[in-house]
């Protein structure tokens, strides 16, 4: 009976004790994966787990309403577009509420927003916002100043009685602004730092395929006038990384290419030398829930060559790496805290991500696992040049998780970097990268061969030289027995 | 021994006309070499896929099977030779079962002979140098159906353009063959799963 009790009382104990304590891994309400070489998803560990979110009751301004885009500027100062409340929220870095900029005057009158859409902070704390509804770009300084305002934009190439609604903007080191605006399918629209539009940047093409075309061919003119029309889609988010690359998504279904890295001239230098095209998703339902291509709705440069985008169609955060691996994804839709219900921007704050949901009405605080972390600093030191760095980071990273492919591609290059050919193969063979390891192997042999290439020719002439004299003696006795046996000798 | 298994073969394949002549009306071939062929065939797929060099193996891990193998080499061979069989015998060709099983087992020979060392061979190839590897097996491929091609020419006695009507007439007996075999199995199975569940129902019931 004493024992009964006793035991019992443990039992209770422990009960009571592995309530109060949480669990020690943190719980992510979401599957984490990357696409292997064979085009299956392979789990990973979780990249990022939520950490907190932020709603606007907890930061006491009253409930968003529709935010559409958020920004974090160099110094960590985030800035909440609030669209339907046309405010902006402007946190410091310890996410409280610093100020909230409404209005400004413009030409002693007081002004405001009208829906805007877009927003981008300047390393200058310039703040840029798409004001949609009333077809301009705002500039404003630190201080919520007016600077200067980009509206009507005139050119010969703009038909006339053309409506400027700007979406998104992004602004390069020498001030031209990149604005999405809606409507215009030539590409991004640029304009330099006295409000002139310059051009368009980033069209992209359109290529009916071979069965479009025939069946046009066929169809009557009262058919094509019926048709869609060819129009290349348009973009849906910029962003720009340190050295004045635009990366832009567009929701192109139909695209391999739904994001680009555009140079100075407008041209797609996006590196795709993954297993896999850098699109999202490679494996999706056709019909039915959840079914369709990735829809990028954000963009984000990490640095380190790494990207971020939100795909909206299925809620989930691709990061890529400057080569155009999937790192990881991750995220989802849902109701729990991590994952989303409309999320519209993606904003990284140091180390750790913040997704805004337009849905939920809130930001949702991303912070890095270990083995997020070990991957983000391995990649960046191999795109710093680091390798022997990146190396010892790679092997942690395969610790936590033996199956990553890029882990072995990592390596693989760094012993490639280090000339150690031999091992480099064995690594680039895990890595699944036929590429690299040609190269590995092309050197091993000829590593091989150079060292070898005196014993090679030795056993090669020996055995010429014995075969022949094998020849020339059966020769000499087959002659000498033809000889015997006609009596000669 | 070394005559079937090794001068006649390697004869006929680098002089097919004269060596599938020879089979037919020489006696020269053996259903034994012909099978054997086979089995090399088979032996030579599955070391293909299990140890090419890494640059030309595209084969997942996962999914080798050597039954696999087996089947989907075996099946096609007889699949081929019964519809050919079956066409020649309505179009007047002079060939037997046994000649036109022969005819396709000795063509199949190129296949093995170029396989197998450039399994060993890709080994130590580059990238570069891979190209060679698929040069290689294309011509062993065509090789093989030109053997094809005059072996059921000689075996039924046709004319070129005769033979590659037949051919495609294979082709289609191969397809309504295999369209029979699945409405077969399917209504089979059927059948067999009809008594099933009546046997059960009788099971339960008592």
């Amino acid at each position: 009976m004493q024992l009964k009790r006793v035991l019992l009382l443990v039992a209770i104990i422990s009960l009571v004790a592995s309530i109060g304590i949480p669990a020690a891994s943190a719980a992510a309400p979401y599957e984490a994966y990357t696409y292997d070489y064979y085009g299956d998803s392979s789990p990973l560990p979780a990249p990022f787990v939520p950490d907190a979110a932020i709603t606007g009751e907890s930061l006491g301004v009253g409930d968003f309403k529709e935010p559409s885009d958020m920004f974090v500027a160099k110094d960590n100062t985030t800035y909440i577009l609030d669209s339907g409340n046309a405010r902006i929220i402007v946190l410091d870095p310890d996410m409280h509420v610093n100020r909230i900029i409404e209005t400004f005057t413009n030409n002693g009158k007081e002004d405001g927003f009208a829906a805007p859409q877009g927003l981008f902070v300047s390393d200058r704390n310039e703040l840029y916002v798409a004001d949609t509804d009333h077809g301009r770009v705002v500039v404003l300084s630190e201080k919520g100043e007016l600077i200067r305002i980009i509206d009507n934009p005139k050119s010969d190439i703009l038909p006339a009685g053309f409506k400027f609604v700007p979406l998104k903007v992004t602004v390069d080191a020498a001030d031209r602004v990149f604005v999405i605006a809606r409507g215009i399918f030539e590409g991004i629209m640029q304009f330099d730092d006295k409000n002139n539009f310059m051009g368009y940047v980033g069209t992209i093409n359109v290529s009916p395929t071979v069965w479009d075309r025939l069946w046009k061919s066929l169809s009557t003119k009262a058919q094509k006038a019926q048709m869609q029309l060819f129009i290349p889609t348009e973009f849906s988010n910029v962003d720009i990384d340190p050295k004045g690359f635009v990366y832009a998504t567009a929701i192109d279904i139909t695209s391999n290419t739904p994001i680009r890295r555009l140079n100075p001239s407008g041209d797609d230098v996006l590196k795709r030398l993954g297993y896999w095209d850098v699109k999202g998703d490679i494996r999706f339902r056709m019909f039915g829930n959840n079914s369709g291509p990735s829809k990028f709705s954000d963009i984000k440069v990490l640095g380190g060559g790494m990207y971020v985008a939100l795909d909206s169609n299925r809620a989930r955060l691709f990061t890529y790496n400057d080569e155009g691996d999937l790192l990881y994804a991750f995220g989802g839709r849902g109701n729990q805290l991590g994952v989303f219900n409309t999320p519209v921007a993606v904003e990284k704050i140091g180390d750790k991500l913040a997704v805004l949901d337009s849905g939920k009405k809130n930001i949702v605080i991303f912070r890095p696992t270990k083995f997020g972390t070990l991957v983000r600093q391995a990649t960046t030191e191999h795109y710093n040049g680091n390798d022997d760095v990146a190396v010892k980071i790679w092997s942690d990273v395969l610790r936590l998780n033996t199956n990553y492919e890029i882990a072995y591609l990592g390596i693989g290059k760094s012993l490639l970097m280090q000339k150690n050919n031999e091992k480099a193969m064995e690594y680039f063979k895990l890595g699944m990268s036929r590429k690299n390891f040609s190269v590995a192997y092309k050197r091993y042999r000829r590593e091989l061969l150079k060292e070898q290439f005196g014993t090679f020719m030795t056993v090669v002439l020996t055995l010429i030289i014995a075969f022949t004299a094998y020849r020339v003696a059966r020769l000499v006795i087959r002659r000498r027995a033809v000889k015997h046996e006609a009596g000669l000798s | 021994m070394k005559q079937d298994f090794l001068k006649f073969p390697l004869h006929l394949i680098v002089r097919p006309f004269d060596g599938f002549w020879d089979m037919k009306y020489e006696g020269k071939g053996k259903l034994k070499v012909a099978l054997l062929i086979l089995l090399a065939l088979i032996l030579t797929t599955i070391l293909q896929k299990q140890f090419a060099g890494f640059l030309v193996n595209r084969v997942d891990p996962r999914s080798l099977n050597s039954l696999d193998d087996l089947e989907f080499t075996i099946l096609p061979f007889l699949l081929f030779c019964i519809a050919n069989w079956s066409i020649t015998t309505l179009m007047e060709g002079e060939g037997k079962f046994k000649e036109i099983v022969m005819a396709t087992g000795y063509a199949l020979l190129p296949i093995v002979l170029i396989n197998l060392p450039m399994t060993f061979i890709s080994r130590f190839m580059t990238q570069e140098e891979t190209a060679f590897y698929y040069l290689l097996n294309s011509i062993s491929s065509i090789w093989f159906v030109v053997l094809l091609f005059v072996g059921i020419m000689t075996v039924h006695q046709y004319t070129p353009v005769k033979t590659v009507l037949t051919m495609v007439l294979t082709v289609i007996a191969i397809g309504f063959v295999v369209f029979i075999a699945t409405l077969a199995f399917s209504l089979g199975s059927q059948i067999y799963w009809f008594i099933f569940d009546v046997y059960r129902e009788i099971i339960f019931r008592t």
